[in-house]
């Protein structure tokens, strides 16, 4: 890229209105987008605002268990001493017991706090920054800002001043801010599981980030009260804000004296950072991202090899060849011949014989001998099942005649 | 207004990497157009010489019958013998299977490649094969190959060694690549090496992988008894080609 992108400031008042016109973008917004560097500092820096809690030292341990040993037909573990309640004689201490203390017990001197390198954490925060400026990342994270003039948003300083929440709200809806603000509000559920009895009872979203210059600037108190809008200054950008739970593309707003302190903060990558001593923004593995226009280039076509063909050795299928006529010719041409004269060979052999001509007459005396052959024998079958029933029917007759003698 | 005419422009515009890759691929697919031309003409003539190298084979074979059998008739007439020359090829056929096998015969096997049951491979006749089929001849069964028999065996259970993999002779290229240095183009040609064991019968040979046949139609006599001894294994002469018929 030779020309720098360029970005307008825009009035507190009117949105349509343009204070300043064709700022250049501060370099951090030029930084590779690194969300590898972001998740890990992220995962690390969270764990930083934890509060020590540790499990009672003596939970479980209270008493004067011990165990009874083998030969008595229980389990070898310590049993409460003493008689008189149900509690003696019962397993103590184990992790496995009721009312044992637990595994490997939380002890406040666990490692609570991580510590990232100082040059991550800068990564992470320029790469964050940048991050804010991409807008299908910002749409990505969730935000709504489809009726946002410009992202990055960059409004007069106008509303460092402001004091109201009034006036916050008006500007919020000035500038299409104000339905990521719905969100929030329309998002609001109640905690699922413990932790809404220990204080947290809703999961709120992030709204807009609003970020200021000068320190006595009196908009926080003006923001303060609308959901999900979140206040910083920009000497005290933090990761935990700019991606929260580690996903890049807060929405951000930014006042104009904030935005031109970037390039101090940050740095440039003419010129290393000033605030962040000797502080280089992170410089991209390549500078052309345009890989189509690369690779299309006459310089790399000249050099490319030609596309590989795939070299079909055969078929998909074998068919047998001497079977399958189609693929016996493709093997041997000559085999159309061979089987032309094989066919010739075996007319010619059958040349003199006679073709048997079917005789229609011929045809219809043998049919109707026939049919005198088959009606005399039918007669023949008949005749005989008839005499089979006549002797049945005497045979029986005979019997029913002897029985009722009998 | 003016925004359309923008537009119009616009459109009329093409993307430099699009109007590149328009002129690389006509050039392609000339160079594609132009190679199947002349792989076509190409083919044309080759399948004219096959046919040619065909009829040519055939004309000798009938030739070949004619002689032999001119001959025993000359011999009959005469009152005289006409013994045909010993065979010069031979086919073998595997009938044991893998188990319990002496290391020498599972070698020797390995080296004849018959290295599964029922398959079956052309060996050229000379001491040193004889040699080596009289070490296995309990394990096979041989004999002399029939024209026919070579023939069918080659068309419908011809696969080829290419690059170690089993490739089916499904067309010619494949006989053509590997062989067409030592002027074996078609199948013909390959089949016309095998049956006269020609200059070239090494290269043919090596060129095809073992048949694989089934087991016999009817069954075998006696794999346990020699042929001869009303069995199966050993020589058989010119009766492997009722066997193999009855196998391929």
């Amino acid at each position: 890229m030779t020309s720098v992108p360029l970005v307008s400031v825009f009035s507190a008042d009117d949105s349509s209105k343009v204070t300043a016109k064709h700022i250049p973008l501060p370099a951090v917004f030029q930084t590779p987008i690194r969300p590898d560097i972001v998740s890990f500092v992220h995962t690390n820096i969270a764990k930083n605002r934890r509060q020590a809690h540790a499990v009672n030292p003596q939970a479980g341990m209270q008493h004067s268990a011990e165990s009874w040993g083998t030969g008595r037909a229980v389990a070898r573990i310590p049993r409460v001493s003493g008689s008189g309640t149900h509690r003696s004689g019962q397993a103590a201490f184990g992790n496995q017991c009721r009312k044992g203390r637990m595994s490997l017990p939380i002890k406040v001197w666990r490692r609570w706090h991580r510590r990232v390198n100082i040059k991550q954490k800068r990564h992470a925060a320029a790469t964050a920054v940048a991050a804010t400026g991409i807008v299908p990342l910002v749409l990505a994270r969730g935000h709504r800002i489809s009726q946002v003039p410009q992202i990055p948003l960059v409004v007069e300083d106008k509303i460092e001043s402001y004091e109201k929440t009034t006036d916050a709200l008006n500007f919020l809806k000035r500038f299409g801010a104000f339905e990521d603000v719905q969100k929030v509000v329309s998002t609001k559920v109640v905690r699922a599981g413990i932790s809404k009895q220990r204080g947290k009872k809703y999961r709120v979203r992030k709204g807009p980030l609003v970020v200021y210059f000068n320190e006595n600037a009196k908009l926080l108190k003006a923001f303060r009260n609308v959901p999900g809008v979140e206040v910083v200054n920009v000497t005290r950008l933090n990761l935990l804000q700019l991606a929260p739970g580690g996903q890049l593309g807060r929405f951000v707003i930014w006042t104009q004296s904030a935005f031109a302190h970037l390039d101090k903060l940050f740095g440039t990558y003419r010129y290393t950072s000033i605030i962040k001593d000797g502080y280089q923004l992170l410089r991209p593995l390549i500078t052309n991202p345009d890989l189509a226009r690369i690779i299309n280039s006459n310089q790399v076509q000249e050099k490319v090899q030609p596309a590989k063909t795939t070299k079909v050795l055969h078929e998909v299928q074998k068919k047998n060849p001497l079977k399958n006529s189609k693929a016996m010719d493709r093997l041997n041409p000559y085999a159309k011949k061979q089987r032309a004269a094989a066919v010739a060979a075996i007319k010619a052999n059958t040349k003199g014989t006679k073709k048997i001509k079917k005789n229609k007459a011929l045809k219809k005396a043998s049919r109707a001998a026939y049919n005198k052959v088959a009606a005399s024998l039918n007669d023949a079958t008949k005749a005989a099942v008839q005499e089979e029933q006549d002797i049945k029917v005497k045979y029986f007759s005979v019997q029913k005649g002897a029985a009722q003698t009998e | 207004m003016s925004q359309k005419k923008q537009q119009m422009q616009v459109e009329q515009k093409v993307p430099e990497n699009v109007a590149k890759k328009t002129v690389r691929d006509t050039k392609l697919r000339e160079a594609v157009a132009k190679r199947r031309t002349e792989r076509l003409a190409a083919n044309k003539t080759r399948r004219a010489q096959w046919e040619k190298n065909a009829q040519a084979y055939e004309a000798e074979y009938k030739a070949a019958d004619k002689s032999l059998v001119d001959n025993l008739r000359k011999a009959k007439t005469e009152g005289g013998f006409y013994v045909p020359a010993e065979a010069k090829l031979i086919l073998v056929v595997r009938i044991r299977g893998i188990n319990t096998l002496n290391p020498q015969v599972r070698q020797t096997l390995r080296l004849l490649k018959l290295r599964q049951l029922h398959n079956a491979a052309f060996v050229r006749v000379n001491k040193a094969t004889i040699e080596m089929i009289r070490k296995v001849e309990p394990y096979v069964t041989y004999g002399y190959p029939s024209r026919a028999v070579i023939k069918n065996l080659i068309y419908k259970r011809g696969y080829a060694k290419v690059n170690g993999q089993r490739i089916p002779i499904t067309n010619n290229n494949v006989i053509e690549q590997q062989l067409g240095k030592v002027g074996i183009h078609s199948i013909e040609d390959l089949i016309h090496e095998i049956v006269t064991v020609g200059p070239h019968f090494k290269e043919a040979n090596r060129f095809l992988w073992a048949f694989k046949l089934r087991g016999p139609r009817g069954g075998f006599i006696a794999k346990r008894k020699s042929f001869i001894n009303q069995g199966d294994w050993g020589n058989r002469e010119d009766l492997i080609n009722d066997l193999v018929k009855r196998m391929i």
